[in-house]
């Protein structure tokens, strides 16, 4: 049977079937690739850009971003606290699903766009005490719809910036370079 | 531009944090051990997998037998934990740097996310304190609820061990530099130390001759298990009486 | 498709395919997306990723430890002792540590039921029905067919049902666990009562002394409160203002807490009250002047051939005794539970009046009373467990209330409560977890895990303050599970009469607060406060209540010497040539096999782990053909067991040893099937203080053909 398999394989025909199954594979398997790499959809096409327009500051809605290691999404009831008095709030098709989770009390499930695998420990607050801005790893926001990673966030990435921080600092750059920094 | 595996910074002779165990106090009772287990997110095996010694202790508490009936006894319990060695065996067998030290805290450090899981460090820890991922265990929902959101979570051959709970002096170290200090010895511990009935854990740093972990270090009567092969050890152990 | 390509081929190549997609797919960074939940209202003080801490009162036994639980977002994640509470001063043992296995333990009862008894399969109610049920029991029935049976803690619940039971004349709760049982709590306030005339706890001073001797007590493993005791051993051992202390244990079995001990006298089981007395007697003629009544009977030459105690060693300790140490002798564990436990007790504690140690550093006190507690409560002996069955299979009781306790497990099948249930026409459990009792119930109304529920505890012994352990929610519920004081409060309203009257709160805050109040005009206390509200805010934040000052009393010491004692041996159940030696396990203790960590700690004599085994001098065991693993059958008159044996070198020859904790029917997937129960070779043998001689059976040992299952094989 195996063999009678290979014989047909062997002649035109069965290469160019084997030529067209593997792509086939490689399209799919591409195709999986990539769907992996599409973020979910975001409950609500939340505008940053609007929101930096009318001069709010990321701390606002992010406070925790220079008190501790996770900067956080903000709760609802803080949306809301705003959004209650704006009147296209009750009109806006785009707001329906934030007007509907606080009106039921269903949490919005959003979707995290900046984050690090699990083996990764980052803390805002020492990269916000050390002088950096939160657009410096997050990009402009005031040019974004939903929030976009401007690089590719690996350990490469925070090394350099680590390493130009520590310039001749000894004591600085074993710190910063220091394995059990960010894994434990 | 000076690589920083080069710099030398507190000396691994003197070492940074260190404990001191009084096993004339310790009772064996295990509170360490659960403790442990609790912080580090330690996954528990199961009764086949602990019968052939997969168990995944951080901490463990050895006893043994001395004499015969009716003259026997039990030598003081003696917890065995990773000892945080200045020059590690386990280190240098790495294939993958993963288990390397850390200049900055003087600890042994075992990287995840770099682990093959070759499990040479294992064999080559003289105190046998390394445990190993044999299996992705399991957590039944809801146990994973009391996950520990500061300690990575290991998956299927991956190596663990005792880190002195890394993420408590972190935590105190990033406390004590967002209120502009120093970090106060007695200010944190590690889970063990901090659970531990008899108080017989003492954890602290053992380059300040001030603390209360290096005047202990340094009563005298102190021990280092396998001290002669070079791998000095910061722990200090003492034995009784 | 062509014929010499079968369909089976073409699933292969098809299988192999989607592998292939899954390995180039499952690897990629963004496999990892997740969705996050935020606050939809972010509660006061909190902040994304940063911990809040509450103070409560550990629930996993019933000394009352004080707790702070490290909370994030909702979910508790680790429990460290509280430092402010005086009873275990910011520590914990391995049971307190392991809590957070039960809050979230996948196996707890998530809604009130309705269930058959004895079947898996339940019907669930809501909580109205539920509330409605409990008000038709409370009702419908004669105040004295009503029932309820409690675990040992004091606690804010029994204070609810003491006090329903005052005003309507339902019977008064009854307290009872496993851990009373084997530390024969009934004995130790009987022989205080029958020394000092006063039934307490007495408090022994480890910390301030020099020599300790203790009669089988496991003070450093689960004994009354573990984590306090632990705390006056290492006073003992800590050479800072006196003498590095000595410690002597004498019990058949070396526990772990003989382990430590400087030296363990391996006693023949029954002449514990003999060996005390003939210690007495040696340490009064050393001391000198007239012979007390107490030892005037006892020959130390008959004790010393008896109790296989050599007279040297005797001598040595009545030495010790006599002369200038602060010498401590404290009776408990196996010791007590022998027919003759009681006297027992008093031996052992007239030896302290040898000593001359009662209300000095290092001697003998009564514990402190709690904060709003008249007199001690001791929890039912075995005996009055007895009689509470009998009644239960006369069908006195209409209607069981249980709450906190196991009987069906922690009690030994020879009491057969399980068939007494059949006399009860309804029987309600409160259970969190689905015990074995909960089985047999017709209703399960859980109530919420002991971090998710208010409440208070009083702390019987271990401090020398006064302390009202408090407790907090520090999650919220988890589970459709609903406070029992809050289901009680609310049937006894829909009840009307007198049950309405007896129980006037909303819910269970403004009963809590109704108990609390009272301590507000209360002098020394650690905290105060001038209203009401305030001094809540306290009680939660430092978890309890407890006063500065040192509230132990000193036991009267008039004619402890001057009395007959008897140091008759003790007499045994059953035929059989081994004395068994029952023991609650460190690690699990009663309650603790369901949680997964427990069951991994390693024994900490035997390091066994996920089982139960039984101690055997390797002698013995070499004598009757037997290696580790090997199955015997263990026979008393109650009953049989087949457990693997475990060779341990510190144990007599003639006497076996069994770990209590683990045997359970049901309870969780970590606690069914898993070893054997040794309650269950326990038969009805009482003391003189009616707790159970549990370690009052001999029992037969037959080799079988089995090994256990060992890994590797």
């Amino acid at each position: 049977m195996i063999k009678r398999i290979f014989d047909w394989l062997k002649q035109p025909l069965g290469l160019i079937a084997v030529g067209i199954a593997f792509l086939a594979l490689f399209s799919v398997a591409a195709y999986g690739l990539y769907t992996t790499q599409q973020a979910p959809a975001q409950p609500i096409q939340f505008p940053h850009q609007t929101h930096v327009a009318f001069g709010i500051q990321c701390l606002y809605c992010h406070p925790n971003a220079a008190k501790g290691p996770t900067a956080g999404i903000p709760a609802q009831a803080k949306c809301w606290a705003c959004h209650q008095q704006i009147a296209k709030t009750q009109t806006s098709v785009l707001l329906a699903p934030l007007k509907d989770a606080v009106l039921s009390g269903t949490p919005i499930e959003w979707v995290p766009v900046a984050i690090v695998p699990d083996f990764v420990q980052f803390n805002h607050r020492a990269h916000i005490a050390a002088g950096k801005n939160c657009e410096e790893c997050h990009g402009d926001m005031s040019k974004v719809t939903i929030a976009q990673n401007p690089q590719v966030m690996n350990m490469g990435w925070c090394l350099d910036c680590h390493v130009k921080n520590a310039g001749e600092d000894h004591v600085k750059l074993v710190k910063l370079t220091d394995c059990g920094t960010c894994h434990y | 531009m000076i690589r920083p595996e080069e710099i030398k910074l507190s000396s691994e002779e003197n070492g940074k944090w260190g404990m001191v165990i009084d096993q004339d106090i310790c009772t064996g009772c295990q509170a360490c051990v659960a403790a442990c287990a609790m912080e580090n997110n330690i996954s528990f095996v199961g009764e086949e997998d602990s019968g052939y010694g997969r168990a995944m202790h951080w901490i463990r508490i050895e006893r043994f037998w001395e004499g015969e009936y009716p003259e026997v006894k039990m030598t003081p319990r003696q917890p065995m934990l990773c000892q945080q060695c200045g020059h590690a065996t386990c280190e240098p067998v790495c294939p993958a740097f993963a288990t390397v030290h850390s200049q900055a805290e003087q600890l042994n450090l075992q990287v995840y996310n770099r682990c093959v899981g070759t499990r040479y460090c294992a064999n080559n820890c003289p105190y046998q304190v390394r445990a190993f991922n044999w299996r992705d265990y399991q957590r039944p929902e809801p146990l994973s609820n009391q996950l520990n959101p500061d300690v990575t979570v290991r998956r299927m051959g991956v190596m663990e061990k005792c880190t002195f709970c890394i993420q408590r002096i972190h935590k105190a170290q990033d406390q004590a530099k967002a209120e502009g200090r120093e970090v106060q010895d007695g200010e944190f511990t590690t889970a063990c130390a901090q659970a531990c009935p008899a108080s017989a854990i003492v954890f602290g740093r053992v380059d300040n001759p001030e603390s209360l972990v290096s005047q202990l270090a340094h009563k005298g009567h102190g021990v280092k298990h396998l001290e002669e092969l070079g791998t000095l050890p910061n722990v200090t152990y003492f034995k009784g009486g | 498709m062509s014929e010499q390509f079968s369909r089976r081929d073409f699933l292969k190549l098809a299988g192999v395919g989607a592998a292939t997609t899954a390995i180039l797919t499952g690897c990629g960074p963004a496999s990892r997306y997740v969705k996050r939940e935020p606050y939809m209202q972010m509660p006061e003080y909190n902040y994304n990723g940063q911990s809040t801490y509450y103070a409560t009162t550990c629930r996993e036994c019933a000394a009352g430890c004080g707790l702070i639980v490290r909370t994030m977002q909702g979910r508790a994640l680790k429990t460290e002792g509280n430092a402010n509470n005086p009873l275990n001063l910011g520590k914990t043992c391995a049971r307190g540590q392991a809590t957070l296995h039960g809050l979230y333990n996948p196996d707890r009862v998530t809604d009130p039921v309705k269930r058959t008894r004895g079947s898996a399969s339940t019907t669930a109610v809501d909580w109205d029905a539920a509330t409605q049920v409990v008000a038709d029991a409370l009702k419908n029935n004669k105040p004295e067919e009503i029932a309820f049976l409690m675990g040992m803690a004091p606690d804010h619940l029994f204070d609810l049902v003491t006090d329903l039971a005052n005003t309507t004349g339902i019977n008064a709760p009854v307290r009872f666990g496993a851990l009373g049982m084997f530390e024969s709590r009934a004995t130790l306030s009987k022989a205080a009562e029958n020394l000092f005339g006063e039934a307490r706890m007495p408090f022994f001073d480890v910390g301030g002394a020099e020599v300790v001797l203790s009669f089988g007590a496991n003070f450093l493993e689960t004994w009354i409160s573990p984590v306090s005791y632990t705390r006056g051993f290492v006073g003992l051992r800590e050479a800072k203002t006196k003498l590095r202390g000595k410690f002597i244990q004498l019990e058949a079995r070396m526990s772990s807490t003989a382990g430590k001990a400087d030296e363990w006298l391996p006693i023949r089981p029954g002449t514990e009250a003999l060996v005390a007395l003939a210690i007495g007697r040696l340490a009064s003629e050393l001391r000198g002047g007239p012979m007390p009544r107490a030892f005037s009977s006892v020959d130390p030459l008959d004790a010393a051939s008896k109790s296989g105690i050599k007279l040297e060693m005797l001598e040595h300790i009545a030495e010790l005794f006599s002369g200038s140490h602060v010498a401590l002798a404290i009776p408990g564990g196996s010791a007590l539970g022998q027919s003759n436990g009681l006297t027992v007790a008093e031996a052992v504690l007239a030896l302290n009046a040898v000593a001359d140690n009662f209300g000095k550093p290092g001697g003998v006190y009564f514990s402190p009373l709690a904060p709003n507690q008249t007199a001690y409560q001791s929890p039912a002996s075995a005996k009055e467990m007895q009689d509470f069955i009998q009644k239960m299979a006369d069908g006195k009781f209409k209607v069981l209330f249980v709450h906190g306790v196991n009987p069906i497990f922690e009690l030994p099948a020879s009491l057969d409560f399980k068939g007494a249930l059949k006399g009860v026409e309804q029987v309600i459990s409160f259970a969190t977890f689905p015990d074995e009792t909960a089985l047999e119930s017709d209703y399960v109304f859980p109530d919420h895990h002991g971090l998710e529920s208010w409440g208070y505890q009083r702390v019987i012994t271990g401090s020398n303050q006064s302390v009202l352990s408090g407790s907090q929610p520090v999650v919220s519920p988890f589970y459709n599970t609903r406070a029992t004081v809050d289901v009680l409060v609310t049937a006894a309203q829909l009840a009307g009469g007198a049950f309405a009257t007896a129980l006037p709160f909303k819910d269970e805050v403004e009963f809590l607060q109704s108990k609390v109040a009272p301590l507000m005009s209360e002098a020394d206390g650690f905290f105060s406060a001038a209203d009401l509200n305030t001094f809540m805010a306290s009680f939660q934040q430092y978890g309890g209540w407890w006063k500065l000052s040192d509230g132990r009393g000193v036991p009267g010491t008039a004619d402890v010497l001057n009395r007959n004692m008897d140091g008759a041996e003790a007499e045994f159940a059953g035929e059989g040539e081994f004395f068994l030696v029952p023991f609650v396990s460190p690690t699990l203790a009663e309650a603790g096999a369901n949680k997964p960590w427990l069951q991994e700690l390693p024994d900490p004599t035997t390091t066994v782990m996920w089982n139960t085994w039984v101690e055997m001098n390797p002698e013995t065991a070499h004598e009757l053909g037997l290696e580790d693993d090997d199955v015997v059958r263990i026979t008393s008159e109650a009953g049989v067991l087949e457990v693997p044996v475990y060779r341990y070198p510190a144990i007599r020859p003639d006497t076996i040893a069994i770990p209590y904790g683990q045997g359970h029917t049901a309870y969780g997937r970590y606690a069914e099937k898993r070893g054997v129960n040794p309650t269950d070779l326990l038969v009805q043998h009482f003391n003189e203080a009616g707790d159970l001689a549990f370690a009052g059976v001999k029992v037969k040992i037959e080799k079988t053909r089995q090994e256990a299952a060992s890994f590797p094989p």
